[in-house]
């Protein structure tokens, strides 16, 4: 049993923390107001070498797993998950292939994801996968992207990858803003499909930890900038986090987000391992992240008070990221029944296996 | 990250085949009596053997686990059979490790010697809280004074575990009140001491399998040679017994977290076993409050392994601790208590095992700091809060 992480992993975090916080936080306004990040932000982000880190190898990409995956995001998140998610060009759509049809189909797709430029989005449609080869059609009303080359929808029974059929039509958007906001409408024969409820489960699985990584680095944000905040500001003669209501309110966001964390990361390696509890470790993973920005997210507005209503601090855009990101993969009610579904089978189940 | 050695599984596995034949049984006896069961049970006598040929891993490296993670587990897979029975376990308990950090060669010898292969039931304990408060240790009011012979202790302690059948209680009282807690010391009051009166086993809502015992120090006479760590602490491992015990108690609020893990782990069994011999688990709402429950046992396992991870690896874990002692109690209350919406009926006729695991639950909550005292301590360490 181990907690520690190795050297690859402190060299990719102090990297990837370097960046968010020099090129990512300072500019999060900017980005939400120009709906990308821009070019040369994103040049310099795939000069790092981290655009594929849990990409196969033979796909072109690093091959470190979904754990390191999980702990990028969360630090890109922290600065701007908006951002993080305009700078990842693949996941989660490319998850999907991988678990239905591994690097071949990527290979088929005339891709060598280290070289090529093309851009992956993600829809959930219900129907992926009842009728393998016929074409598909449907409405998605948002996702958080402006723009993609690939697009991947994933369902219960199966999914499929449309290379055209479909257009993306600007939105305003709720959050997120950097990645871009659209409306999608598809109608168009998939170049590829499968039926596979099996391996759909695992691509929604590694979907669902990649978005609650997301939310993670969003609320960790949060309850430290407001933990920040109620240092500074004073009332009634001594600085708010010194109240006792406060104080308390701070340590259980604290553990929220603490939590949360134990539970990503387990359901990451869980993925990893190809543990049998990994689909339902990740849907319960992803049902925690959407209670705890519930919880986090409103709170670190109310520690700041009027101020924390106002667009001048970052709480008020952590409180909107993480509820819109929750709404991503299905949702809430989806995960919570996969992973209750889970546990008919780990009646008696030693918690620590 | 949570995965144990093979040898501590083998562990696991004896204790569970031991705390299902033997442990809850006794648990539940000693819960429909309303009473511990008396020293001279059977069950202690088979609990010794039990130790005996099952000591379980220690530190020769054979183990990869540190001594905090192996007492996680054990801990655990304990209070999943009974928690009140893990307490009332023989042995030197609680002031072990004090005793070990803090005492002289001499006292390790004559007070932990006894209970080294021994084929007879015996208890140590240990007295820290007081009627006027337990969380304040500041405001103790047990005094020690100095005499030609020893020290006289006078005071009044109450809530202390395994106390009216111990060899003897290690009491926490104030030599020199002038320096607030580092005055405290430590003193052992052995079995047959007559300033040790009033001595009542309390009658509880809960945890029935272990004596809570409150008692009167009335003049209470001491040898000379009964102060932990002798008279001059600094010639001593630890300088301060005050700081000797409030350092076990850091260790050993993981080990109530990890007991909290196991007894939620044991409600959620019976909810999840039930709602499915019922029928229930085909409602939504039954799935869902289980899978609320699952997750929530799941972090505060993780939250426990990982302050004990970072307590053998000598990573500072003030703050995990608190954070594992205050979720793991919570998640215990609240999955009894989620247990007994499930069982419904059934559990208030007060014949299912949740209905004891709920009153049972509680208490975790409070013992060896309270929720809102490690509240406290965290915001101390995230915020500053002030003392």
């Amino acid at each position: 049993m181990d907690f520690a992480r190795g050297e690859s992993d402190e060299i990719i975090a102090e990297t990837i923390g370097r960046f968010a916080a020099d090129e990512l936080r300072p500019r999060l306004r900017e980005f939400e107001a120009a709906r990308t990040v821009g070019e040369s932000v994103r040049e310099r982000f795939a000069a790092l070498g981290f655009e594929a880190l849990d990409i196969a190898e033979e796909a072109g990409g690093a091959g470190l797993g979904l754990l390191a995956r999980v702990r990028t995001n969360r630090l890109l998140a922290e600065a701007d998950a908006g951002a993080a998610l305009a700078l990842d060009r693949f996941a989660p759509a490319i998850y999907v292939i991988e678990a239905f049809g591994g690097v071949e189909p990527l290979k088929s797709l005339g891709m060598n994801l280290g070289q090529s430029d093309l851009r992956f989005a993600l829809v959930m449609d219900p129907g992926a996968g009842d009728t393998a080869g016929a074409r598909v059609a449907g409405h998605v009303a948002w996702i958080p992207a402006a723009r993609a080359d690939v697009l991947v929808g994933l369902g219960p029974q199966g999914a499929w990858v449309l290379k055209d059929g479909f257009a993306f039509e600007p939105v305003r958007g709720a959050a997120l803003h950097a990645a871009g906001a659209s409306a999608v409408r598809f109608d168009g024969t998939p170049i590829l499909a499968w039926h596979d409820p099996m391996r759909a489960a695992r691509a929604l699985a590694r979907i669902r930890i990649y978005y609650a990584s997301l939310i993670w680095g969003v609320l960790s944000d949060a309850a430290g900038f407001s933990r920040s905040y109620a240092l500074d500001r004073v009332a009634f003669g001594k600085p708010i986090a010194h109240h006792q209501a406060l104080a308390f309110l701070i340590v259980d966001m604290y553990v929220a987000v603490a939590r949360l964390g134990l539970l990503i990361e387990d359901a990451a390696m869980a993925i990893d391992a190809g543990e049998g509890r990994a689909v339902g470790a990740a849907a319960a993973a992803f049902v925690d992240a959407i209670e705890a920005s519930r919880f986090v997210g409103p709170n670190g507005v109310q520690i700041l008070g009027g101020h924390g209503f106002m667009r001048d601090f970052p709480v008020e855009k952590a409180m909107r990221d993480c509820r819109a990101l929750g709404l991503l993969a299905g949702g809430c009610d989806s995960a919570r029944e996969d992973a209750g579904a889970g546990l008919a089978a780990t009646i008696s189940e030693r918690i620590a296996a | 990250m949570n995965k144990f050695s093979a040898a501590l599984n083998v562990h696991i596995e004896q204790i569970r085949e031991w705390g299902q034949r033997e442990v809850r049984p006794a648990g539940l006896e000693a819960d429909r009596n309303g009473a511990p069961l008396p020293p001279d049970h059977p069950y202690f006598a088979g609990y010794v053997d039990f130790r005996r040929r099952h000591p379980g891993p220690v530190d020769d490296g054979a183990v990869p686990e540190g001594p905090a993670v192996r007492m996680a587990a054990n801990n655990e897979e304990n209070a999943y059979w009974d928690r009140g029975m893990g307490v009332a376990a023989p042995g030197p308990g609680l002031p072990a490790p004090i005793v070990t950090a803090a005492g002289t060669p001499e006292q390790r010898e004559h007070f932990l010697g006894p209970f080294r292969g021994s084929e007879i039931p015996r208890w140590g304990s240990f007295a820290l809280t007081e009627p006027s408060g337990g969380s304040d240790t500041a405001a103790f009011r047990t005094r020690a004074t100095r005499t030609d012979r020893g020290f006289l202790l006078n005071g009044a302690k109450c809530f202390i575990g395994n106390a009216a059948r111990a060899d003897w209680v290690l009491v926490q009282a104030n030599l020199d009140p002038d320096k607030g807690r580092s005055g405290q010391r430590s003193f052992f009051v052995e079995r047959g001491n007559r300033g040790m009166t009033g001595i009542k086993v309390e009658n509880k809502m809960g945890l029935r399998a272990y004596e809570s015992v409150s008692f009167i120090l009335e003049d209470c006479e001491v040898p000379r040679d009964n102060i932990l760590g002798g008279e001059r602490p600094e010639q001593t491992s630890r300088s301060s017994a005050y700081g000797a015990t409030m350092g076990t108690l850091n260790t050993t609020r993981v080990g109530v977290a990890a007991s909290a893990v196991g007894l939620a782990r044991s409600a959620y069994d019976e909810a999840l076993n039930f709602a499915k011999q019922s029928g229930a688990f085909r409602s939504i709402r039954v799935r869902d409050r289980l899978e609320a429950m699952h997750r929530q046992l799941r972090a505060a396992w993780l939250m426990t392994l990982r302050a004990a991870w970072k307590a053998d690896s000598r990573i500072p874990n003030i703050v995990d601790a608190s954070m594992a002692k205050v979720f793991a109690a919570e998640t215990a209350q609240d999955l009894a208590s989620a247990g007994m919406e499930i069982v419904g009926l059934e559990a208030a006729a007060g014949h299912h095992l949740v209905e004891k695991l709920f009153r049972d639950a509680k208490a975790l909550n409070i013992v060896e700091g309270t929720g809102q005292i490690q509240r406290i301590i965290m915001a101390r360490h995230l915020v500053g809060l002030p003392r």
